[in-house]
């Protein structure tokens, strides 16, 4: 796990939903990219006009759509679902063969040799992010890549690339700071939060939104970072392993020492009887 | 052809009920079978909201505490030396590894790639839980294994193994007290991660501990339970006296659990707690019925020398332990608008790996000498200096 490592130059995606226009063009680069068959769907058969409804084995990503009324006007606000790219990953953290990795880059990996198929990333990750082959006899997990092959060779992830307003993508630091010059320069178009600055301990996502998080879907999120949780129970484990085995160790001995004393008394005890009955007799 | 016969005729003079269960047993095999042929997807109600359903939630997070009677009892008795109990060690014993052993299979059907499943022991990862979990059943089911030998080792009149392991009890059982502690409390780590998720009324940081200590509840409520069953089904001898004893301890551990529950509900968890009807149920329920009933019954003296009032208290305890982890690993983490069912084909597989355990408890107790084991005679010390060889077999032999 990556404890205190330096996230600030992490590649990082700033999504102003501001500046979204619902082209779901990111939908579609990302189906490109990472080769995802199509899926069937109706139109409506989610909360809204999204489609598809959810994201999935097939889709890494995907735009909710919320309408509302504003000075008695419809007016459509967006939210980009995907992988939020953790700084310190739930999913890595409760993998028991360790199949995620935060990695350099920032982008958070999954190796699909290693993964047994145990789900416990898809419990884990606070954002409900990874997806499973349920069609298949031996499935594995999906989800957003972060595009870690593109961005190893300097280009950057496809939705990103493809998006012709509202993704920017660079390292944290400096999309932190661009995101904040935003909220500073028109505070008439923000809501005064940056989410993903701090939520799950801070990610590789940043967004800034109109509406209110809860209400455009955005999970309700601890600002610590999640594997800090179960460490603080599983860093006892050695401890707690030692001091049971050598603690019972110790009773053992005690009450068997105990035990014997006491049969060795009761024995003299019986032989001093014995000779002394020997002894009237004679 | 004549082994066949003698088998075909052995099986016939089963028990009907022997019968019935084998036959559950099987249809649950075939419905394992179709698990693999057709998918998670298609066999279960298993998808992305519910990724985890009746099989986590019984046949690992419930089945292992359920068989925590074997290092519960192996520490009264070897480690703390309530000798008196050592009778009910070997039916705790095939208990356990029956149980551990059933764990790994439900564990293997519910893995989306079972063949891997040796790349825990290859890629270590300590953070998690799961991988600590996987260690130590994997561990444990060996130690369970060891133990059961015994008497095995007995029936097939093997000496030397069986001084070997007479030797190795007290090691094995102080192993087996340390590795349970360990995952029995860190099946309670599993859901610290569900921050936000679980609901309030059980999740807070001192889940581990308090896994840890209703396993120990209901471990030797499960004992209670087995030998009262096996003395009025079986045929076997009544350890109504040495239940007695056993009862006494409960009423402390489940006061300890009762006072953690309490004391993490009221300083260490943030609400909101009765926002949801059925889970407030739930909750009172697991928490009144499971666990305050059976204490306040087991304090009382008639009720722990009665042996079917003894027998229900455990059996409170064996239902509070279902539905509190029933409710830490499903209900609490449900989406009402959404609920998760389980389908036929997880219920019957579920069923059957319960039958699968009494099926074979019960044959194993009639083959191997599990209750006949009273060595209330027997020298239980660590021997200080070496015996005398010569005495040894003759000894041995005598000591079963
Ligand atoms: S959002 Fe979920 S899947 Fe993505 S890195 Fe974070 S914990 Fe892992
Ligand atoms: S499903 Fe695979 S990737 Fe997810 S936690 Fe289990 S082994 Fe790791």
């Amino acid at each position: 796990m990556s404890f205190n490592r330096d996230f600030s130059r992490d590649g990082t995606f700033l999504i102003d939903l501001t500046k979204c226009t619902g082209c779901r063009g990111c939908q579609v680069a990302c189906k490109q990219w990472n080769q995802l068959p199509a899926e069937h769907t109706e139109f409506f058969s989610g909360e809204g006009y999204q489609n598809p409804p959810a994201m999935s084995e097939y889709t890494y990503t995907r735009i909710k759509f919320r309408d509302y009324q504003k000075n008695g006007q419809h007016e459509f606000a967006f939210y980009k679902e995907m992988c939020m790219h953790c700084n310190e990953p739930a999913c890595a953290s409760v993998c028991p063969v360790g199949a995620f990795e935060k990695t350099a880059e920032g982008p958070v990996f999954y190796k699909d040799n290693r993964c047994i198929g145990c789900r416990f990333c898809m419990i884990a990750c606070p954002f409900g992010v990874p997806k499973y082959e349920w069609s298949k006899a031996l499935p594995l997990v999906k989800k957003c890549t972060g595009c870690l092959e593109r961005v190893k060779e300097g280009l950057h992830p496809a939705c990103a690339t493809t998006c012709p307003t509202a993704i920017t993508y660079g390292p944290r630091d400096e999309m932190i700071k661009l995101g904040k010059e935003r909220l500073l320069k028109s505070p008439e178009r923000y809501v005064q939060k940056a989410y993903g600055y701090q939520e799950a301990g801070g990610t590789s996502v940043i967004y800034l939104t109109a509406l209110p998080f809860d209400e455009l879907g955005f999970k309700q999120v601890t600002k610590r970072a999640l594997p800090e949780y179960t460490w603080e129970a599983l860093r006892l484990v050695p401890g707690i392993f030692l001091t049971a085995g050598a603690g019972l160790s110790a009773l053992a001995w005690i009450t068997h020492r105990r035990e014997r004393l006491r049969q060795e008394l009761e024995k003299e005890r019986a032989a001093l009887a014995a000779e002394e009955a020997k002894e009237d007799q004679e | 052809m004549s082994t066949l016969r003698r088998i075909d005729d052995e099986v016939r003079s089963y028990h009907w009920f022997v019968k019935a269960l084998m036959v559950v047993v099987l249809v649950g095999a075939v419905a394992a079978m179709l698990r693999f042929v057709y998918g998670l997807g298609a066999t279960t109600n298993l998808n992305d909201t519910y990724p985890w359903g009746l099989w986590i939630s019984f046949d690992v997070v419930t089945a292992v505490p359920l068989a925590a009677g074997a290092f519960t009892l192996g520490a009264i008795v070897h480690c703390f030396n309530i000798k008196k109990l050592e009778p009910l060690v070997r039916p705790s014993i095939v208990t356990g590894f029956l149980g551990y052993s059933l764990v790994s299979v439900g564990l293997l059907l519910d893995l989306g790639q079972p063949q891997r499943a040796w790349h825990v022991l290859w890629y270590w990862n300590v953070h998690s839980p799961m991988f600590e979990v996987s260690m130590c059943i994997m561990l444990y089911t060996t130690v369970l294994f060891l133990e059961f030998l015994e008497p095995v080792a007995q029936k097939f009149g093997w000496k030397v193994s069986l001084r070997l392991l007479r030797w190795l009890e007290m090691p094995l059982a102080i192993a087996a007290a340390a590795i349970s502690t360990l995952h029995q409390s860190s099946l309670g780590t599993f859901f610290l991660i569900a921050v936000d998720k679980l609901h309030s009324l059980w999740y807070n940081p001192l889940l581990p501990l308090l896994f840890w200590v209703s396993a120990i509840c209901s471990g030797m409520c499960i004992i209670i339970l087995e030998a009262t069953a096996c003395h009025k089904w079986m045929g076997e001898p009544n350890e109504g006296l040495l239940l007695r004893t056993l009862s006494k301890i409960l009423p402390w551990t489940l006061g300890a659990y009762l006072a953690l529950r309490v004391y993490s509900l009221v300083l260490l968890s943030v609400g909101p707690f009765f926002n949801r009807p059925w889970l407030t149920l739930s909750f009172l329920l697991e928490v009144g019925v499971g666990f305050l009933v059976p204490f306040i019954m087991f304090c009382n003296k008639a009720v722990r020398e009665n042996d079917s009032r003894r027998a229900l208290a455990a059996g409170l305890v064996v239902f509070g332990l279902v539905l509190n982890r029933f409710n830490v690993s499903m209900f609490g983490m449900m989406d009402p608008q959404n609920p998760y069912f389980p389908t036929a084909i997880e219920s019957l597989v579920t069923l059957s790996i319960i039958a699968a355990h009494i099926l074979f408890f019960v044959l194993i107790a009639k083959y191997f000498p599990i209750f006949e084991h009273h060595p209330e005679t027997v020298d239980y010390r660590i021997p200080h200096r070496p015996v005398k060889t010569a005495g040894v077999s003759g000894q041995s032999a005598g000591r079963g």
